[in-house]
């Protein structure tokens, strides 16, 4: 049985993953989850997705190589970037490397909300969005 | 043993002024002793001409009793001690000293020495040969001077007959001269060329000390003292530096040395300081950032479940809200190490200030500070970024109350007010240069401040730094050398020399010719040069006329400022309050106004209380234009000026 997932979250911090998934199937959606870059690539997920959450500081390949590697995989995929350092060219770069967004740790279930549907807008044709 | 240069130095003269007057004085005394001894050999000569040819016809008619009367009389003259005949086989005939007559002289006697010893005939001797100087048995020297008595016809025809014509000499005169005068007088000499020489070395020893005490050891003293105090790490020691010699010269290289090297080294203490801070935001912002997520995505999914009760949903509001405070800490950190531009947009300076001072309500009440309100109606929208002069508001309220001490007398006193101001007074030169393009702008020393302008003031061969107040108008120069009424100093480039005078200006008031540096776009800032005179120009911004300006006044009664950590407040890591500060708040605050192309003032006097004074234009496009935010403003948090949070 091969399984759906809305959402791909990359974080090493398994809080953040933990509270990422939390916040995304209250608001309907289906969360994979991968520890860093690799397992990512590896994982089913990546596949079938509309959005990946990466966190940009990863173990072994960073946020911004794995977008890049993403990318060639699903050219069209929304990318999020999150990050616990932000610095003056972190959004620049997150850009350059091909990702869709970017959102600064911590935040709250709105913020990450409101990214997320603005994210998955312009790909969704299913209608998932919006479910209650 | 380790001598020091100035006894070296009156050691060295002594000898030398010792070695030349001795030699000088031996000279002298030898001198004049010879020319002594000649005229007394001349008058010893002399005398024995004159009693030779006195007592001639004594000797010739052989009238003994007489020439004994004569011989004995001129003996008893005053400086003669003796005078005497002797026959031509050595025996005394006649003498003033009677004890002696008929008594036979030795010819190795000194008398006969003369003649007798030299083996030449007595009369080819010349007087000096016939002098001769003994000394007497008690002790004197005599000068004794020999006279040979020839024979002559008139010898041997005379009736006496008594000399045969054969013989040659007769006998011999011998006149002594006492010396115990001369000699006094030559010992009276050397005593007073002795006494002289002594107090010629000391005279010479004590202007050479008194010299050498003045203009070098003092000096150099100093100059020892100070490398001392530079060696145990004490970069702002200065000496003594007004001697206008090579002294005061190596004097002013020190001072200019440990001046350059305090701010090298204070350079290198900043930048580590900023290293180590945005390495420590970098780090926490890292660490802390994760368990924050985790912390704020369940608190704020907790908010959401419809069946908690009103006092569980009102805890966890303040889990959110806390939470949100830390993320600003951090934030905050990580604000001031990369110093974000502003993002400016029409503001109400008021609602700003207003959200402000709810923010830091709670802990003015805490401290029981009273605040006081004077929000100006007219204010009209400023371009600023909110959320960073609410930070400004924040931090001036915060230091205003830590200012107070919480007796429970102290106030606040919080103004707008919308300002109309020509350009003297208060426009800042921001980028100075020389004319050939070298920075002028000094961050390290700072005019209540701002970085003062950096130039260097040549009087004479003096060269002093000046620091130019960059207010216009202001002119609260900050001067290391004493300036002197009236002078009129030439200015130049402390890099690269270029001469700052401008020959086609001239000073409006005394009409010396101006100098300036230039302020970018905005043209240049003229000064007098001449001490003393106030005369100062900025065309370009006299010419834009009054500018518009938001005025926020912050007031406190508190302790008040020294005057000199005024200069100090806004460097980042300068703090008064010990542990209790950060010392950032201020660099920040300095950093978000600077960054409006605003300026802040600070008035204070110690007891007192301190008024900051924070000036925004109000029309003039920004001179830093916002870039690109870091994150987007949907998800960017309203952070400070987040109404709930000010309601705390």
């Amino acid at each position: 049985m091969s399984q759906y997932w809305d959402v791909l979250v990359v974080d090493d911090e398994p809080v953040v993953r933990d509270a990422v998934r939390l916040i995304l199937r209250e608001a309907g959606l289906s969360v994979a989850a991968a520890e860093d870059a690799e397992s990512a690539l590896a994982h089913a997920a990546l596949a079938t997705c509309r959005l990946v959450i990466c966190d940009m500081m990863l173990p072994g390949l960073s946020g911004l190589e794995a977008v890049r590697a993403f990318r060639r995989q699903r050219p069209a995929l929304p990318i999020v970037l999150i990050t616990g350092y932000a610095t003056a060219g972190t959004e620049a770069q997150s850009a350059d490397a091909g990702a869709t967004a970017f959102l600064a740790k911590p935040f709250d279930d709105t913020e990450l909300l409101t990214l997320v549907r603005h994210a998955l807008e312009p790909t969704d044709v299913a209608g998932k969005k919006g479910r209650p | 043993m380790r001598l020091r240069i100035g006894v070296l130095a009156i050691l060295g003269v002594a000898a030398v002024t010792a070695l030349v007057l001795g030699l000088t004085s031996v000279l002298v005394v030898r001198t004049h002793r010879a020319a002594l001894l000649a005229q007394l050999t001349r008058s010893a000569d002399q005398l024995s001409e004159t009693i030779g040819r006195s007592t001639y016809y004594d000797m010739l008619e052989n009238r003994r009793p007489a020439l004994h009367r004569e011989i004995v009389t001129i003996g008893q003259q005053k400086g003669i001690d003796k005078v005497r005949l002797f026959n031509a086989v050595g025996t005394i005939m006649f003498s003033s000293d009677e004890a002696e007559i008929g008594r036979s002289l030795d010819r190795q006697a000194e008398a006969c020495n003369a003649c007798h010893a030299a083996g030449q005939p007595l009369h080819k001797l010349s007087p000096r040969a016939r002098a001769r100087i003994y000394q007497a048995p008690d002790g004197h020297r005599v000068l004794g001077m020999i006279r040979p008595i020839h024979n002559e016809a008139s010898c041997w025809n005379a009736a006496c007959h008594a000399h045969a014509p054969g013989e040659t000499v007769l006998g011999v005169l011998d006149v002594n001269l006492s010396l115990a005068e001369a000699d006094r007088e030559v010992a009276a000499d050397q005593r007073h060329l002795a006494l002289f020489a002594l107090l010629a070395i000391a005279a010479s020893s004590l202007l050479l000390w008194w010299l050498s005490d003045r203009l070098v050891l003092h000096p150099v003293a100093a100059l020892i003292a100070g490398t001392r105090r530079v060696a145990e790490g004490d970069l702002h020691t200065t000496i003594p530096d007004a001697a206008p010699n090579e002294l005061g010269d190596l004097a002013r290289a020190f001072n200019d040395m440990t001046r350059r090297l305090s701010d090298a080294q204070r350079q290198l203490t900043q930048a580590d300081k900023l290293a180590s801070v945005g390495r420590l935001a970098a780090g926490i912002a890292h660490e802390i950032n994760n368990p924050l997520t985790g912390v704020l995505s369940y608190a704020s999914l907790l908010l959401k479940r419809p069946e908690i009760d009103a006092e569980t949903k009102q805890d966890l509001q303040v889990i959110v809200r806390e939470t949100k405070r830390c993320r600003e800490i951090v934030r905050g950190l990580l604000d001031f190490a990369r110093q974000t531009p502003p993002r400016r947009q029409p503001t109400d300076l008021n609602e700003v200030v207003r959200h402000g001072v709810a923010i830091v309500m709670n802990q003015l009440a805490l401290d029981r500070v009273a605040l006081d309100f004077d929000l100006a109606a007219d204010l009209g929208p400023v371009p600023a970024d909110g959320n960073q002069i609410q930070q400004v508001v924040v931090n001036l309220l915060i230091n205003a109350a830590d200012a107070i001490d919480g007796d429970g007398h102290g106030t606040i006193h919080v103004r707008t007010r919308a300002v109309s101001a020509p350009a003297r007074g208060h426009a800042v030169v921001r980028n100075a240069t020389c004319p050939k393009g070298c920075e002028l702008q000094d961050p390290h020393v700072r005019i209540a401040g701002q970085p003062g302008i950096r130039v260097m003031r040549i009087v004479g061969a003096r060269e002093s730094i000046v620091h130019l107040d960059p207010v216009y108008g202001r002119l609260h120069h900050r001067d290391t050398g004493a300036g002197e009424e009236g002078v009129v100093p030439s200015y130049t480039c402390p890099d690269c020399r270029a001469r700052l005078e401008v020959a086609e200006r001239r000073c409006e008031a005394c009409g010396t010719p101006a100098f300036a540096v230039r302020a970018g776009e905005l043209g240049s800032i003229e000064w007098c040069p001449r001490q003393g005179c106030t005369w100062t120009r900025w065309e370009t911004m006299d010419a834009r006329g009054p500018e518009s300006f938001a005025e926020l006044i912050v007031e406190d009664t508190g302790r008040g400022i020294r005057t000199e950590d005024l200069d100090h407040l806004f460097e980042p890591f300068f703090t008064t309050k010990g542990s209790r500060g950060s010392g950032l708040g201020l660099a920040v605050t300095w950093g978000i106004v600077e960054g409006h192309g605003g300026s802040i003032d600070v008035e204070s006097s110690v007891g007192e209380g301190a008024r900051f004074t924070v000036r925004l234009p109000c029309a003039r496009p920004p001179v830093v234009e916002a870039t690109a935010p870091v994150i987007p403003d949907a998800v960017r948090s309203p952070s400070l000026s987040d109404p709930a949070r000010g309601a705390a």
